[in-house]
């Protein structure tokens, strides 16, 4: 927001981070110690209201939380698997009820119970072993998920060893960047965040830029609930990520690469810590023609807001502003961090520069679908009989996927919430019209998304996942745009009174409200939300019309 | 040639075809073409970036005609070429209705009772989209916020608040004060000050940026300025510093309601800092002089003008007779008008017949007139405030514009926040060198010394602009010499500054395309006070920084109308229009003009007033607008001076501390009750617009002098801000095409042409003396160190806080004592602990003048050695210690370097007491 606090956070630079020190001022006892906040005001100059307000912004350092030691996932699949209260009430036996908190999606679909405690996440049966967690004599309960794929299987493959990885990235840093950007072209990657952009036009874009300084930035922070494909290759293909980074940063001219990384996924924060510096220890790099190539990998830990998935507000996090998304133009290719050029990329994006460089761009378009090259992780919940993180390539039937690598369901479901809360809600009759590619999810009135796959059983009242959505979106609300910050609350509330009873909603007011979200929202929160909205509403209407008037 | 291609710069507004500009947002565009109220917004401000938060701007925006509409935010939608916009469909009314149902969910409907009713934006976007009733049944809201009733001036009541971020980015990109911003987030975001404080103990600098910013009374000050409708709305200029912010006076059964900062000002453009928008009030305060008196007895008795007016002729007739002319004087007063000061200098020098005339230039600016009338030819800012906007560096030497000029300041500290060059050359770490990339922090005193080094190295790296020296200035091969012979060694040892830290601003200043300088009384307020100036002017010629946009040297003047008064004569070596006295043709022409003999030698400085007066060669003193006693130095021989007098006739607002020693007291209006104008220090002359009438008896300046010089046999029109103009216009070139009500209400820049053309530029093609001049003068420690370093080591220096203004006059007089009520004492916690001294505590400072006790407060914005005070409070007379030194040149009193030393008090309460007279 601020350009000002902006300049004077980048005078500090990556090296000494703002953001992190936002994080030095959260007190056990204190909530946020002012005296901290000042210090940090002091020495950014960027007074004690900043420092102040963008600390409150985060779930992890709100002086509200302050006193939780555990915290129990309230995201989408483990509350569609109802097994949350059972845990609820099993760590009542461990912890004062006030200290246990909430936490939205730890990635953890395929086995739910999942909690945060100590610093680490913790799922399945798990719980059962909460005395000897607390008593230290157990650290790490591993969790259980099938990794499986159909088809080419780039992501999901046996990945090369990380000294191959290595030495094919100084191999590559010996071509013309150029060329390398022209191979990505080809291959007509898409970016798997949601929006599918060109990565090859955003390269180009930041490449074009005239700065001193550019950035290469890794969005491990989308945390829609459901999906865990990020984890996933986080924890499992770290080499990959971090080797993307690096031939974008050669290609687009960045000398710096930040991930960050929700602090929900804490293994993967410390995995990426470790992994990031052999990458390092690579630059700078002399080129056998004299030239100096330098790229520099940063993790940062973010602190526990949904909307930093969403760029710019990432970016302003990153900054240690407050994460509040800006409005664009400028994009971030022409002003992203500290006002620099940059390029934000998805985790699974970044992952695939591998194939596509190893392999060549041509034999990467060659799969999926003319559109969408390559293939996509899909993240199945623990309603499927096989749950698990599978990898299939683009075009392949939803039907193929739910019934053979599914396996199919354990109990019967009405839909499908597919590709995050602002994803679309698939009824059954739409399954097989449905392919797993952008334009198939496009064109039938859905969305691909992460492509997570969460299975709304038929007992499960939709109007109360509906107030579920509302209430995520109410609860992750930037608080920027007037449509979200007070429409995600009115919408929960209404849909509160009727499931409460007595009352029925207003259908025209209803109606107004999710076209003011959906025209009027600033960023893709509060205008993606009446997407399901609206799909439960057409596919619905016998469950949802006694609701209304 | 190919035809241009009309579809690259037209869109359609509403189906009309309408030309675009590139880089346009929608919302600009159609503003421009349908007018300001064409679109309703409720996060825009004029003053602010688009930010994009209320969506109430939103409009529908097709490829192609009857194509497929998507909805816009316009603030920040640019204009695409081609496109269709549509700012009213049924579609974008029915979502602007939308979303301001939703604020009015969490939003008071007490607009009835509300202190902005009928002015509140909210109220206004609401009745234009047509809310009649909100449908949500009644949810979590934020009703229950508790007022914020703490600060002397600002409130709020975040009850009313819609969340539009307007005062915390006013706070950012305005004040860049960063006191305001949101914690939480979402629905319970709350607009916060510092840590969720009170205003009062927030940071604010109470520059009401945000409450006039804030679209509905969620902020708004003690004044309830946003609440007057219909009312009537007088714009005035502000009497307070030299940046000349235009304000807009509420008026009410002639008393002033409130003060806003118009946005159509060029000066201020909607913003202005505390003194200028608040600290009014003086203006009726129960201590204003309201009729004429004379002290009979010892005991001032009031009499009316007509008796005062006899009472005055006779004596200065009297004097005149007995013993001349030159032994009556008059100190005019910059806080004055044009006019005044006109008639001022003219009495003096038409009615009485002698050049001893000066203003209070002599204290401030007196060594920047000559400097750069000795440099460039003209005594006045090259460049415009506005240039900032085009400086690829500024640098700031002996100013602290954050505090003394705070609205330019504010634009400086933008510059200096957004990382841009910024060179600080001061004693102190002020506001501005925290955020600057080059502070060089020397001892008081040593400007001359670094400045040299500067130009050393500019030289040295050959970062000199050879064509600009070649053609445009003179002398330079003879001092190019100079600075190359200087000692290093011994400039870094004196000034205290690493010569490393010299070079790396040398070259940042001039490597760059344009520099601007400014600079302030830490400059001009120096035994080499105008020495200073000039080289300051040298750096400029050097580098080629004059006669373009974005450079120059621009002097920070302190008080409103220091160029004014300059301009108009009031120095006893130049007469209005800075024509030399002693010149015979120049004598002739003011003789021709004035009709009256004019003396051709060379009248008294201030300083020389009080030697004269002590000699008993002066006897009369005519004063106007001026406090000496509290504000000139060495105060125990002002008092003497004064007292020596026959005759001391003061013409004040308020008994001040120079006005309790006077013969005769003449009440004067104050800049609310009168007419006129004030030249800013960018030679800006804005019209002054009489906002109320006069309390009691008390009269314009002009109409008191003009009745004067009546009295005494002179002839001059009934006074008449209009009429007196029309007779500087005459006389003073540079105001040649300077008419009343050409002035509107943004004022010209001097040189006006005759056809009224301005000026924003100096010295665009030549200067005014022709060829600029270098001239070297070496470094010279001053006599003041000289003489006492050894038994008072440390230095005190003075400088202003933004709350008050010099002798506090008026701001003692406003709730701004409620922000700040004492002088203090900055001393680095080293020299503190050596004395044993604690923060509040009371310390005595001792020069070989006298001492005063004053509290401390440990900082470490001045080195270990130096001391820093104010003294805008009458109970301390900081003066009393202050050094009897002088510019070599102008003769303006060295401030700002004093040698003391401290120790902690012992005797407070007695000391406190002094002086009653």
């Amino acid at each position: 927001m601020s350009e000002n606090v902006r300049n004077l956070s980048a005078r500090h630079g990556l090296d000494n981070r703002l953001f992190d020190r936002l994080a030095e001022a959260r007190s056990e006892e204190k909530g946020l110690d002012q005296e901290v906040m000042h210090q940090v005001a002091d020495e950014y100059l960027i007074g004690n209201a900043n420092v102040y307000g963008a600390a409150t912004f985060y779930d992890f350092l709100n002086p509200e939380q302050s006193n939780k030691k555990v915290f129990v996932c309230a995201g989408s699949a483990c509350m569609l698997a109802g097994t949350q209260p059972a845990l609820h009430h099993t760590l009542e036996q461990h912890f004062d009820p006030s200290t246990i908190g909430e936490v939205y999606c730890l990635g953890r679909c395929y086995e739910n119970h999942a909690f945060h405690y100590h610093g680490l996440n913790y799922s399945g049966q798990a719980a059962a072993q909460i005395t000897e967690l607390k008593a230290g004599s157990i650290t790490t309960i591993a969790d259980q998920y099938t990794v499986g794929s159909l088809g080419k299987g780039l992501l999901t493959a046996l990945h090369p060893s990380l000294e191959q990885t290595l030495k094919t990235l100084i191999q590559l840093l010996e071509s013309d960047p150029e060329q390398l950007l022209e191979e990505i072209s080809i291959s007509g990657l898409r970016g798997r965040g949601g929006a599918g952009f060109p990565l090859a036009i955003k390269l180009a874009g930041v490449k074009k830029e005239n700065a001193d300084e550019k950035y290469i930035v890794c969005n491990a922070d989308e945390g829609d609930p459901g999906a865990f494909s990020d984890r996933y290759l986080l924890e499992q293909k770290a080499h990959l990520v971090l080797f993307g980074m690096a031939i974008c940063g050669y290609i687009s001219g960045a000398q710096d690469g930040v991930l960050y990384i929700r602090a929900e996924y804490p293994e993967a924060i410390s995995i990426l810590q470790k992994a990031i510096e052999p990458f390092n220890r690579i630059f700078s790099y002399q080129k056998r023609n004299g030239d100096i190539v330098n790229f520099k990998l940063h993790v940062v830990k973010a602190q526990g807001a949904y909307i930093c998935g969403e760029e710019t507000a990432l970016l302003s996090s990153l900054e240690g502003l407050r994460p509040e998304v800006r409005t664009r133009p400028p994009f971030p290719s022409q002003y992203g961090l500290f006002g620099k050029p940059t390029a934000v990329n998805n985790v699974e994006t970044l992952a695939n520069v591998y194939a596509i460089l190893s392999d060549g761009g041509t034999t990467f378009k060659a799969i999926g679908t003319a559109k969408s090259a390559g293939t996509k992780l899909l993240s199945l919940d623990s309603h499927f009989n096989n749950p698990g993180l599978y990898e299939v390539d683009m075009g392949t039937p939803l039907s193929v996927v739910i019934n053979e690598l599914g396996g199919g369901l354990k109990e019967p479901i009405k839909a499908f919430h597919i590709g995050g809360p602002l994803g679309g809600l698939v009824p059954l009759h739409k399954i097989a019209e449905l392919t797993i590619d952008f334009e198939s999810f496009a064109s039938q009135g859905f969305l691909l998304g992460h492509a997570s796959i969460l299975s709304i059983p038929t007992r499960f009242p939709l109007l109360e996942y509906l107030e579920h959505l509302f209430a995520f979106t109410a609860h992750e609300s930037c608080g920027k745009c007037f449509p979200c910050r007070i429409g995600s609350v009115r919408g929960k509330e209404l849909l509160q009174k009727a499931r409460a009873g007595n009352y029925q909603i207003d259908r025209e007011l209803w109606d107004d409200l999710i076209d003011t979200l959906e025209k009027g929202s600033l960023c893709a929160l509060g205008g993606g939300l009446p997407l399901p909205v609206k799909n439960a509403m057409q596919y619905f209407p016998a469950e949802l019309g006694a609701y209304f008037k | 040639m190919s035809l241009p291609n009309l579809t690259t710069t037209i869109a359609f507004i509403n189906d009309k075809p309408c030309a675009f500009e590139t880089g346009e947002t929608i919302l600009q565009f159609t503003r421009r073409h349908w007018g300001k109220d064409s679109i309703p917004t409720l996060c825009d401000a004029p003053n602010l970036e688009a930010f994009g938060s209320c969506r109430v701007c939103s409009v529908e925006v097709a490829l192609e005609k009857d194509g497929p509409r998507r909805t816009k935010a316009s603030c920040h939608t640019l204009v695409e070429p081609g496109t269709f916009i549509y700012t009213e469909s049924a579609a974008i009314q029915k979502l602007r209705k939308n979303i301001i149902e939703l604020v009015l969910t969490d939003h008071p409907l007490d607009c009835l009772t509300c202190e902005v009713n009928g002015n509140c934006e909210l109220q206004d976007v609401a009745a234009r989209v047509g809310i009649r009733k909100v449908r949500y049944p009644v949810g979590e809201n934020h009703l229950d916020r508790e007022k914020d009733l703490s600060h002397p001036y600002l409130t709020s009541d975040l009850s009313k608040c819609i969340l539009c971020f307007r005062c915390v980015r006013a706070c950012d990109e305005v004040q860049g004060q960063l006191v305001l911003s949101v914690a939480g987030r979402g629905f319970d975001s709350k607009i916060v000050k510092g840590f969720d404080q009170s205003f009062f103990e927030s940071d604010c600098v109470s520059c009401g940026a945000c409450a006039q910013a804030c679209p509905t009374s969620a902020i708004s000050d003690v004044y309830q300025s946003k609440a007057l409708v219909g009312q009537d709305k007088i714009r005035t200029v502000c009497t307070y510093c030299g940046v000349g912010c235009n304000l807009e006076v509420s008026v009410k059964n002639g008393s002033i309601l409130s003060i806003q900062a118009p946005w159509d000002a060029e000066v201020n453009q909607g913003h202005t800092c505390l003194k200028g928008r608040y600290a009014f009030s003086f203006y009726k305060h129960p201590e204003r002089l309201q009729y004429p008196m004379i002290r009979r007895n010892g005991q001032l008795e009031r009499v009316s003008w007509n008796e005062v007016y006899d009472f005055i002729a006779a004596k200065l007739s009297t004097i005149r007779t007995e013993y001349g002319p030159n032994a009556i004087a008059g100190i005019s007063s910059s806080r004055c008008t044009n006019e005044e000061n006109y008639l001022m200098q003219k009495f003096i020098r038409a009615v009485i017949g002698t050049n001893n005339i000066d203003g209070c230039a002599r204290v401030c600016h007196s060594p920047t007139a000559i400097g750069m009338q000795r440099a460039f030819g003209t005594g006045a800012a090259t460049n415009s405030i506005e240039d900032i906007k085009f400086a690829d560096c500024i640098m700031v030497i002996g100013a602290n514009p954050t505090e003394g000029h705070p609205v330019t300041g504010a634009k400086l500290k933008q510059f200096a926040m957004k990382g841009k060059t910024t060179i600080v050359i001061d004693p102190r770490r002020t506001e501005l060198a925290k955020y600057a990339t080059h502070h060089l922090q020397l001892r008081p005193g040593t400007n001359i010394a670094v400045l040299d080094m500067m130009l050393y190295y500019i030289i040295k790296e050959g970062l000199t602009k050879k064509d600009f020296i070649e053609a445009r200035t003179e002398g330079f091969e003879a001092f190019k010499d100079s600075i190359l012979n200087i000692n290093l060694d011994d400039l870094e040892a004196v000034s205290g500054v690493p010569r490393e830290q010299v070079r790396a601003a040398a070259i940042a200043y001039a490597s760059t395309n344009a520099a601007m300088s400014f600079h302030g009384l830490g400059v001009t307020e120096h035994y080499q006070g105008t020495f200073t100036v000039m080289q300051i002017a040298n750096l400029a010629m050097i580098t080629g920084n004059v006669g373009r946009r974005g450079c120059g040297v621009n002097p920070l003047r302190g008080q409103n109308n220091v160029q004014g008064m300059a301009d108009m004569g009031v120095q006893p070596y130049q007469g209005a229009g800075y024509f030399d006295v002693t010149h015979p043709d120049y004598n002739r022409m003011y003789e021709e003009f004035y009709g009256v003999n004019i003396p051709i030698e060379i009248g008294l400085t201030i300083p020389q007033m009080y030697n004269a007066a002590l000699d008993g060669q002066l006897k009369a003193l005519w004063i106007m607008g001026e406090d000496l006693v509290q504000s000139d130095p060495n105060t125990s021989k002002v008092i003497k001076a004064l007292e020596s007098l026959d005759l001391l006739v003061v013409q004040e607002i308020f008994m001040t501390e120079t006005a309790r020693y006077a013969d005769v007291i003449l009440p004067a209006a104050s800049f609310l009750e009168k007419e006129g104008t004030f030249t800013n220090g960018e030679r800006r002359i804005q019209r002054v617009n009489k906002v109320v009438e006069p309390v009691g008896e008390a009269k314009a300046d002009g109409q008191i002098l003009a009745e004067m010089m009546n009295r005494m046999g002179y002839a001059q029109a009934p006074y008449t801000a209009k009429g007196v103009l029309e007779e500087i216009a005459q006389i003073v070139p540079f105001f040649a095409g300077v008419k009343w009500e050409e002035l509107g209400t943004q004022g010209k820049q001097w040189p006006v042409a005759p056809d009224g053309a301005d000026t924003k530029i100096l010295h665009v093609d030549a200067f005014k003396r022709g060829k600029a001049q270098f001239f070297f003068r070496e470094y010279i420690e001053s006599p003041e160190i000289l003489s006492f370093q050894q038994d008072y080591p440390y230095i005190l220096t003075t400088n202003r806080v933004l709350e008050h203004y010099n002798a506090g006059t008026m701001t003692r007089r406003t709730p701004n004592v409620d922000i700040v009520h004492e002088d203090l004492l900055l001393i680095h916690p080293e020299d503190a602990g050596r004395h044993n001294i604690a923060e509040a505590d009371w310390v005595c400072v001792e020069s070989a003048r006298g001492k005063v006790d004053i509290k401390a407060h440990l900082s470490d914005a001045v080195k270990p050695g130096v001391l820093s005070t104010t003294f805008h409070f009458p109970e301390l007379l900081v003066n009393l210690i202050t050094s009897d030194v002088h510019d070599s040149e102008a003769n303006c009193p060295e401030f700002k370097v004093v040698a003391v030393r401290i120790r902690r008090a012992r005797r407070v309460a007695e000391r406190q007491t002094r002086l009653v007279v």
